[in-house]
């Protein structure tokens, strides 16, 4: 009780509610501008939190995630253009709705659909968390070398077209955790003599220049549309608050079960809300009465949706907090700010600093509260930065990129390895490689070098990762994830090439 | 398989071939790594492993593209890829501008490296109007003197100063 009445004086200080209101703020208008993801947003606002306490900084972070959620539904409502891959479903209805005049509806339906959506999940998380977590802790090396092998598989599986291509990506990713001395007895490897290696990748400047330096070069491949810099917006916006919010609360079966799928979807390495969203919003289509009305308006569709991806943060935290296994990119984002500060991550977080999860739990809460008061009282305010253009965002980001991967440990070098790891980047993107699991390799790579030579120290037999029984479960639940991703892409080309069965 | 899908096949099954050969070089240099008395696997097992791994699926890779490609879809390749570039110069101008900013910034120092690198871009993707000009030199001035001011005042970070 201690630890959560500290963890809930510290997010409520005025100090942190301040910085809380401006991430969400921040979170909002970045979300809401084609182009500028959730995760580019977290990424820029993670060098800003190192001067803070560790549960200020995370409680920023987490209001810039859960503003994010919500600020992708902007342009996917009024421009039909999803500003979050997690936001694609939303444009089916939202934005149909919108063009039928009710743009000001399809807003609200949202907001408030991810805001029961986020405190669902929170709830869940509160309840989930601890107890996994103690699970967790009795969990030796082989089971955590076991649990990386099958997070990364079903990352691999889960994210781009092509299985192959996300293994290989993820297979990158380890092989750049590689560099640098050793996590055990500090051997240098593969520094080829240059200082800039030799303490290896920092894993920070991996990710910004993955995400966000690869990202921004994408954004400027179609040269019409950054030289005409049109505006997309017309018209007047009502938002009609809480006749929304009884209309939303007026579908609990759709809103609890699109959450739910939310948070299982975000309990599963590399899922999130990307993969939410289309679940929440087929399985909303399925049990409807009237399935014929979804994609023309609909609003059970925009609640479907925007619960879905939503409740995928707080399902996101579970294997986080209670295994160190961060699931998605934001969730690697938000590990590595606690791990600047010293904190590690592990089944032992919740034991060892209770009050930081439990700070953690009540700033979800606070984020989405705060996410709602933004968008009710200046959401005709917001629209207007979805018409800011590619030719403003693309070089004054690249900046900010640039200033966060300097500030991080005032090295020059770390700049110039920004520049080659976004054309690194860059590439593979172009090359259609998913992105995701080369960055979780590169953060969860010393953990599974760790526990394996660790599991092999304490016994050398090689056996044990499959005669003890939890190792065993999470190496057969990687084969069949791995089993199930090939029978998925088998069946898609079956279906597209019908013709060719026949013979 | 269309034209477009065909060049970036071929570009997959160059990028195989490179990775291949980093990763096979990498996996000779980690057998030279030395064991520790102390442990059964040294600090070279495991990139060994992974390089293993990736090398594995990196044949695979190349077997199925070779597999899927017809002979002829290498000689459109070259003419495939001008095309891409050209469609694509802008990303090359941002990464040879990114280039030029991040060697010249520890010589120049980041106000006006970024001042410069700031106002170039914006004016290469800007419309060519008065207001965008004005807004792109505005914007030049906040996120590189502006920017530089608030580390140094606020964060206590000094960003590099030039020599």
């Amino acid at each position: 009780m201690d630890a959560f009445l500290n963890g809930a004086a510290e997010v409520l200080s005025p100090t942190t509610l301040l910085m809380m209101f401006f991430g969400s703020f921040a979170g909002i208008v970045a979300a809401a501008i084609p182009g500028f993801t959730v995760t580019m947003a977290i990424v820029l606002t993670l060098p800003l939190t190192f001067a803070m306490e560790p549960l200020q900084g995370i409680s920023l972070m987490l209001s810039v995630y859960v503003g994010g959620y919500t600020g992708g539904l902007i342009s996917a409502a009024l421009l039909g253009i999803p500003g979050t891959p997690s936001s694609v479903a939303t444009t089916f209805d939202a934005f149909p709705m919108a063009r039928k005049g009710e743009p000001g509806r399809a807003l609200s339906l949202g907001v408030w659909a991810s805001f029961f959506g986020t405190i669902i999940s929170t709830i869940v998380l509160i309840f989930a968390a601890p107890p996994l977590a103690i699970f967790a802790v009795k969990l030796g090396p082989w089971e955590y070398f076991a649990l990386i092998v099958f997070a990364l598989t079903i990352v691999a599986s889960l994210v781009g077209d092509s299985l192959q291509r996300g293994l290989i990506a993820a297979m990158i990713g380890l092989v750049i955790s590689t560099v640098g001395t050793d996590p055990m007895m500090g051997r240098p490897r593969f520094d080829m003599g240059f200082e800039l290696l030799a303490a290896g990748l920092p894993f920070l400047v991996v990710l910004i220049g993955i995400f966000a330096i690869s990202q921004l070069a994408s954004e400027v491949e179609d040269v019409d549309a950054v030289k005409s810099g049109e505006k997309l917006i017309h018209g007047e916006i009502e938002f009609k608050t809480w006749a929304v919010m009884r209309e939303v609360l007026m579908r609990p079966v759709n809103l609890i079960r699109s959450s739910l799928i939310g948070v299982a979807i975000g309990a599963l390495p590399g899922a999130g809300g990307s993969i939410a969203n289309l679940v929440a919003y087929d399985q909303a289509k399925r049990a409807s009465k009237t399935p014929e009305a979804f994609g023309t308006g609909t609003p059970d569709g925009v609640v479907a949706s925007e619960a879905g991806n939503s409740a995928t943060a707080g399902g996101g935290l579970i294997p986080l907090i209670a295994l160190g296994i961060p699931g998605s990119a934001v969730d690697a984002i938000l590990m590595a700010s606690l791990m600047v500060h010293g904190i590690s991550i592990g089944p032992r977080l919740i034991m060892d600093n209770a009050d930081l999860v439990y700070g953690m739990f009540i700033a979800m809460a606070v984020s989405s509260l705060m996410m709602l008061f933004i968008c009710i009282v200046s959401m005709r305010g917001f629209l207007r930065v979805a018409e800011v253009p590619k030719w403003v965002v693309v070089p004054v980001v690249l900046v900010c990129c640039v200033v966060g991967s300097f500030a991080l440990n005032n090295r020059v070098t770390d700049m110039y390895l920004l520049g080659f790891i976004g054309l690194f980047g860059y590439a593979l993107k172009a090359l259609d490689y998913p992105l995701a699991p080369l960055v979780l390799g590169v953060i969860l790579g010393p953990i599974a070098e760790t526990n394996l030579r660790r599991a092999l120290m304490t016994d050398s037999d090689w056996t044990l990762f499959f005669t003890r029984p939890v190792s065993l479960i999470f190496l057969v639940a990687a084969v069949l994830s791995v089993g199930w991703a090939i029978r998925r892409i088998i069946k898609s080309r079956k279906q597209m090439n019908p013709t060719k069965d026949a013979v | 398989m269309t034209t477009g899908g065909e060049a970036g096949e071929v570009a997959r099954l160059i990028s195989y071939i490179a990775l291949l050969a980093v990763s096979a070089g990498l996996f000779l240099e980690a057998r030279t790594i030395p064991t520790s008395r102390f442990e059964v696997l040294g600090a070279g097992a495991f990139p060994m492993l992974v390089h293993g791994v990736l090398i594995l699926l990196l044949l695979s890779a190349i077997a199925g593209s070779i597999r899927m490609l017809p002979a002829e879809a290498y000689g459109r390749f070259i003419a495939q890829i001008g095309h891409w570039a050209r469609a694509k110069r802008l990303v090359f101008v941002v990464f040879g501008c990114l280039g030029v900013y991040l060697f010249t910034m520890p010589v120049i120092g980041y106000p006006i490296a970024t001042f410069a690198f700031l106002l170039v871009l914006q004016i290469t993707f800007a419309p060519k109007t008065r207001k965008a000009i004005g807004i792109a030199i505005a914007l030049a001035l906040i996120f590189s003197f502006g920017l530089n001011w608030l580390f140094a005042e606020v964060f206590n970070v000094f960003l590099p100063r030039g020599r």
